[in-house]
């Protein structure tokens, strides 16, 4: 067979297997679109890596850690306890974050303040499982579900500022309008973090002091700090996965919102004779 | 009351938590994928611009 032949099969063979190759990544980012319009391959990964995470803190946090020497069985509802209330404080600091870049001249986008608002809304989700957490190892450790010390009721009275965070973006207005003034909202709210993580060295109460920053007070057993980290990775990876979904579902809530008000418009002009 | 029953006692609030916590975060994420779902198909490919 001449060379030319040759190396017009090898083309022929190249471009079949590009447009093999190309079909198979529009399909499964086809594939992706279908099952999730607000997902792509990225989140796809996010989310399976998400699962495992979650796999392995039911694991460790239920079978493979030991039970502490005080507390028996109810040091298991610390490894969701310690990651919610982490996850929690992240999401209010990139809602703060968030909030300063869209207030900042240079920055300002709309995507900010998509952000912030998804990442309050999962930071109160986040704050309402820690609170039920805390409630339930109270019961089991101090004999209540609650007690007015100072970390429970500022961290109660967080969860309750956030929420009114929350019910100020429903307010009516225009899309920088809710910006605007959630952002100064957020910025407000985030100082109230400090406080509550202060707290305990501040008043006196029942809540413990920092276990695992302080090693001078609590020597951990190797498997309970691998186990209160596997819970970190896990809802972290939980709050990226969902605050990227929201994200996004704000954005075409918003784009929807403009549609609407667009044709209202239209509307007006066309029975106005303009 | 018996240390068993205590320890049964302690099983049926740990799981509690855990399982509250699992159906919570599912639920929101439920939600979201739907409204993105049912948003979406209100809207052309250029107001989605990461798909």
């Amino acid at each position: 067979m001449p060379d030319t032949d040759t190396s017009a099969m090898q083309l022929t063979t190249d471009q079949a297997s590009d447009a093999a190759r190309s079909a198979a990544r529009s399909a499964a980012s086809s594939s992706v679109r279908r099952s999730s319009p607000t997902g792509t391959p990225f989140t796809r990964v996010l989310g399976i890596a998400t699962l495992i995470s979650m796999a392995l803190l039911v694991l460790f946090g239920l079978f493979l850690s030991p039970e502490d020497v005080v507390q028996g069985e109810s040091v298991r509802i610390l490894y969701i306890h310690v990651g919610t209330v982490w996850v929690a404080y992240v999401a209010f600091g990139v809602t703060a974050l968030a909030s300063l870049a869209f207030l900042w001249k240079r920055t300002t986008s709309l995507t900010w303040d998509r952000i912030a608002g998804a990442s309050a809304e999962v930071g109160v989700l986040f704050m309402a499982l820690t609170l039920f957490a805390g409630a339930i190892w109270g019961r089991l450790s101090w004999g209540k579900f609650w007690v007015w010390d100072a970390r429970v009721t500022t961290t109660a009275f967080l969860f309750i500022t956030y929420i009114g965070y929350l019910a100020v973006r429903g307010l009516g207005g225009s899309h920088q309008q809710r910006g605007r003034r959630s952002a100064v909202v957020a910025l407000l709210a985030v100082l109230e973090i400090p406080l509550v993580h202060f707290s305990v060295k501040l008043w006196r109460g029942l809540h413990q002091d920092g276990s695992v920053s302080d090693t001078t007070k609590v020597k951990l057993h190797d498997l309970m700090l691998f186990s209160l980290f596997i819970s970190l990775i896990a809802f972290t990876l939980l709050f990226v996965w969902l605050v990227m979904h929201r994200q996004r579902v704000l954005a075409m809530q918003d784009a929807l919102e403009d549609k609407g008000l667009d044709f209202a418009l239209e509307q007006r002009r066309s029975e106005a004779g303009l | 009351m018996s240390a068993a029953v205590v320890a049964m006692e302690d099983v049926g609030f740990i799981l509690a938590t855990y399982i509250a916590t699992f159906v919570g975060s599912v639920a929101l994420a439920a939600y979201y994928l739907r409204r993105g779902r049912r948003l979406a198909a209100q809207l052309p490919p250029e107001d989605k611009p990461w798909g």
